[in-house]
């Protein structure tokens, strides 16, 4: 970060790097407080691009995250207003709209609190130091004798106060200050508490705008069907019957594009039922590419698996140890692709007016999105507002543009605002999905039973296509999370990765490759716990040791610290009364993973009554550093074990043709409320930088499982999903 | 023209008959806390009362309601003791689901004022969650319940 000594505001901002990187300051040079939609009237008091202090006292805050149910509102209002000394719920939150002054707004990976911590805290205290500054100023008196409290300042030796308000015109002629002090930790009064969401009132109202709430004047309804196949051309159509049912406006044909978005025929209408009746109606014949099923794409992935993939992490000399080991364990697992499901489907309006471009859309990434709309109008992305909706789940679904390139599309066709609802078989045939994968695990033991040699041979369907068409191999990023950071000490290490193509479309789901990769390792070290006789929480413990940095890890910011995995393990496992006598058809299955820097330990807990499992308690420990909110880190944690338990369960796409065959809720099935285990959260107490919370709570959930299910009836499932294996 | 009583009001739809009531409140009179998820009666996020009975608003066509009450999430006073529970607990995330489950919550405790967990289990296990809020939404409803009796 870039310290300004002795700088306005206006400098500040148009130089600093104190909120952005200082590139992209600098690319906007002299517009910036301009157009800064905060500082758009005089009298505000604007300290960043983020903060408004209006003449009534009124805070405003931009949220430059996406909110899909993390609780990310909640968390940056907690932060500023700790640190500028306001009531939480005083704060009016606007949702920036993809803005590139307002910095990376791609809402992924798990890092917004990370990425915000220091930042935002440190605007919120410096526009503290300056509304203080500003009183003493008026009171001539020095800023020490005096302090900030609930939207007040005071003057410390009288009763004498003056409201943020009052300060505001003479705070704003203030200079910056440089080095604003953040709060000690001992007078935070909200960061670490557990606090309801800033948005509770509309939600419960109904109130709350989703992207396919919005409703703007003139607009038309659509529904579009979709060529069955990546690449699918329609080879005939007949639109007769279609525009004949009432209600039908338009019968309009979109051009894919390919990356994103397949053929298809948009069916325009007064209201979104005429548009699903007339989609109906449609006859159309498509012409598809030759591609394969589900069974061709797993004996790729089996087949890769038979030699050398490209090799990611070499410690030591795995192949010698091979040769002489005592004992060699082998174990092969696979895991389906899944599809997000997020409850709202996708849906996106947009209107196109002569250069003109406006856009509702529920996005995670709308940087990403203006940059494709922008592409495919030809228009400069200034020419393009983009309003970011609350989103209905995210899941890492709503990062892609598609289903807002549709709408622009049609949009641009039609010359007036449309909305493209999608359908609940859309969004499930139509996927960018969780790749398929299958895993190849190999351990040598010397006579004691102790490791020697891992050998992980990760095979699966590269999301690297997303960037690289032509991508054949994973990713680093992708190998790196969960096998090439393989936290346990053996001396012998290889990590080798393969891929194979597919013709449906991959990338980010919640956790993403940690997802196959922890449910390999885990099983694995379950399986090893059991081969040798010993305990499979002890077995990682002693695995784990000596606790600290890893000498592989030492650059990484912040590194990780196999103590602190031993930590979360050690918690889980008494949590849940770990080595407890279990009565006949009950398991307790155990599994730790590290992810988007964070700690989780997973304890499930079932019962077989005959072939029917209940899950019924689940214990998890997390360790995500310093922590904003601790209420929404419960609330993750609790939806993790859920959405993780979807998964494991039943989550399987598979494919005939590529085609995908499921369509809806009866046969993609998530966790209902009678299956939910009774779950207990413990968030552990750490002075650590502030780390991943909405995904690292999923990937040991499987894993976890299935060690309980082995216990529970001595089968071992390696392959998922595990309703396919109980009937 | 389809007469009915929204949130106690009257008002009248045009829509073709065999438009589902879900897409008349949402498209033709504006009431969008009703959401869609699934439009084959399996996710239950588009719960509203008909005549206080929980039916799924997405495969009800508009003319089987001609005359009688539809209550939405919009005609839920703010301080009916599930939303207050629902407070309380905070129980959302992202909150798409919510007004369903809210919906199926409300006509359970006016059936059955002190259910049990088994109750709650199967008259809330027509409506998912992807977020995961069921442990809350339980929790919350125990918490309606003795609320509601006092």
């Amino acid at each position: 970060m870039n310290h300004i000594e002795g700088k306005t505001r206006r400098a500040f901002l148009q130089e600093s790097g104190f909120w952005l990187g200082s590139a992209l300051v600098v690319s906007y040079g002299g517009q910036l407080i301009e157009k800064a939609a905060l500082a758009a009237d005089a009298a505000t008091f604007a300290p960043s691009l983020f903060i408004a202090i209006a003449p009534d006292g009124k805070v405003t805050l931009v949220c430059h995250r996406s909110e899909m149910g993390q609780g990310i509102r909640t968390s940056m209002a907690m932060l500023l207003a700790d640190e500028l000394e306001v009531d939480l719920r005083s704060i009016t939150l606007v949702q920036a709209d993809g803005d590139e002054r307002y910095g990376d707004q791609n809402t992924d990976g798990s890092h917004s609190v990370s990425m915000n911590w220091t930042r935002l805290r440190e605007a919120g205290a410096a526009a503290r130091e300056m509304l203080v500054a500003a009183a003493a100023k008026k009171w001539a008196v020095a800023p020490e004798s005096c302090h900030a409290q609930a939207g007040h300042v005071y003057r410390n030796a009288s009763k004498k106060s003056l409201t943020y308000g009052e300060l505001v015109a003479a705070a704003a002629e203030l200079k910056v200050p440089a080095h604003p002090k953040i709060k000690a930790d001992a007078q935070l009064r909200l960061i670490g508490t557990g606090q309801p969401s800033v948005d509770l009132e509309p939600m419960l109202a109904g109130k709350s705008v989703f992207g396919i709430d919005v409703v703007v004047d003139e607009m038309v309804y659509a529904s579009l069907e979709r060529a069955p196949t990546v690449g699918g051309k329609i080879k005939s159509l007949d639109s007769a019957a279609a525009l004949a049912s009432p209600g039908v406006l338009k019968v309009v044909r979109l051009k894919g594009i390919r990356k994103y978005t397949n053929n298809a025929v948009a069916v325009v209408a007064g209201n979104t039922w005429s548009a699903l009746q007339g989609r109906r109606a449609l006859k159309v014949e498509w012409e598809n590419e030759a591609v394969s099923g589900s069974t061709e794409l797993r004996a790729a992935l089996e087949k890769s698996l038979e030699s050398p993939g490209k090799n990611f992490r070499k410690d030591g000399d795995f192949e010698a140890q091979l040769q002489g080991a005592a004992r060699v364990v082998e174990a092969r697992y696979h895991a389906p692709f899944l599809v997000h499901a997020t409850m709202e489907p996708l849906a996106c309006v947009a209107r196109v007016l002569g250069d003109d471009c406006e856009i509702w859309a529920p996005t995670q990434d709308p940087q990403g999105t203006l940059k494709d709309v922008a592409k495919l109008l030809g228009f400069k992305e200034n020419k393009i507002k983009l309003h970011v909706t609350m989103l209905g789940g995210g899941f890492g679904r709503k990062s892609q543009p598609d289903f807002v390139l549709e709408a622009v599309a049609l949009a641009k066709e039609l010359g007036r605002a449309v909305k493209i609802t999608w359908t609940r078989e859309d969004e499930i045939r139509h996927g960018f999905y969780h790749p398929e994968s299958t895993q190849r695990m190999t351990a040598t033991l010397d006579k004691q039973g102790k490791v020697t040699g891992w050998r992980h041979r990760s095979a699966f369907t590269t999301i690297a296509r997303l960037f690289d068409a032509g991508a054949t191999e994973p990713a680093g990023f992708e190998m790196g999370m969960g096998c090439t950071n393989f936290p346990y000490h053996v001396p012998h290490v290889l990590c080798e990765g393969s891929s194979a193509p597919t013709d449906v479309r991959v990338a980010w789901l919640r956790s993403v490759c940690n997802i196959f990769h922890a449910f390999s390792v885990n099983s694995f070290l379950d399986e090893l716990a059991h081969e040798t006789g010993r305990d499979a929480v002890q077995l990682r413990l002693d695995m784990l040791e000596p606790y600290g940095i890893p000498e592989w890890d030492k650059k990484s910011t912040p590194p990780l610290d196999t103590g602190r995995l031993a930590n979360v393990l050690k918690l889980a496992a008494s949590q849940s009364g770990w080595g407890r006598k279990l009565a006949s058809g009950t398991g307790l299955g155990i599994a730790c993973h590290y992810s988007f820097k964070s700690y989780v330990a997973v304890a499930l807990e079932v019962k077989m009554k005959g072939s029917k499992l209940q899950v019924t308690r689940a214990d998890c420990v997390i360790d995500s550093g310093r922590i904003v909110n601790a209420d929404s880190v419960k609330a993750q944690m609790e939806g993790s074990m859920i959405f993780g338990l979807s998964a494991a369960l039943y989550g399987e796409i598979t494919l005939k043709g590529g085609m995908v065959e499921q369509s809806n809720f009866h046969d993609y099935s998530l966790m209902r409320m009678p299956e939910a285990p009774k779950i207990r959260v413990q968030l552990v107490k750490s002075d650590a930088p502030p780390t991943g919370v909405g995904e690292p709570g999923v990937p040991s959930v499987a894993p976890a499982l299935c060690a309980a299910i082995f216990q529970a009836t001595g089968k071992r499932i390696r392959d998922l999903p595990v309703a396919r294996h109980l009937s | 023209m389809i007469e009915l009583t929204i949130n106690g009001v009257a008002r009248k739809i045009d829509a073709t008959p065999d438009m589902p009531l879900l897409w008349a409140l949402r498209d033709v009179l504006g009431y969008t806390g009703t959401k869609f998820g699934c439009g084959m009666s399996l996710c239950g996020a588009c719960t509203v009362h008909l005549n206080g009975t929980p039916i799924r608003a997405c495969v009800t066509p508009v003319s089987s309601v001609q005359g009688m009450k539809v209550t939405t999430i919009e005609g839920i006073a703010a301080n009916h003791p599930v939303k207050e529970a629902w407070k309380k607990l905070n129980v959302p995330q992202c909150g798409y689901c919510q007004s369903g489950q809210i919906m199926s919550a409300v006509a359970l405790l006016a059936q059955k004022h002190h259910p049990t967990e088994s109750e709650i289990d199967q008259a809330m296990a027509g409506n998912l969650c992807r977020c995961g809020t069921y442990p809350r939404i339980k929790s919350a409803i125990l918490e309606a319940a003795q609320k509601g009796s006092k």
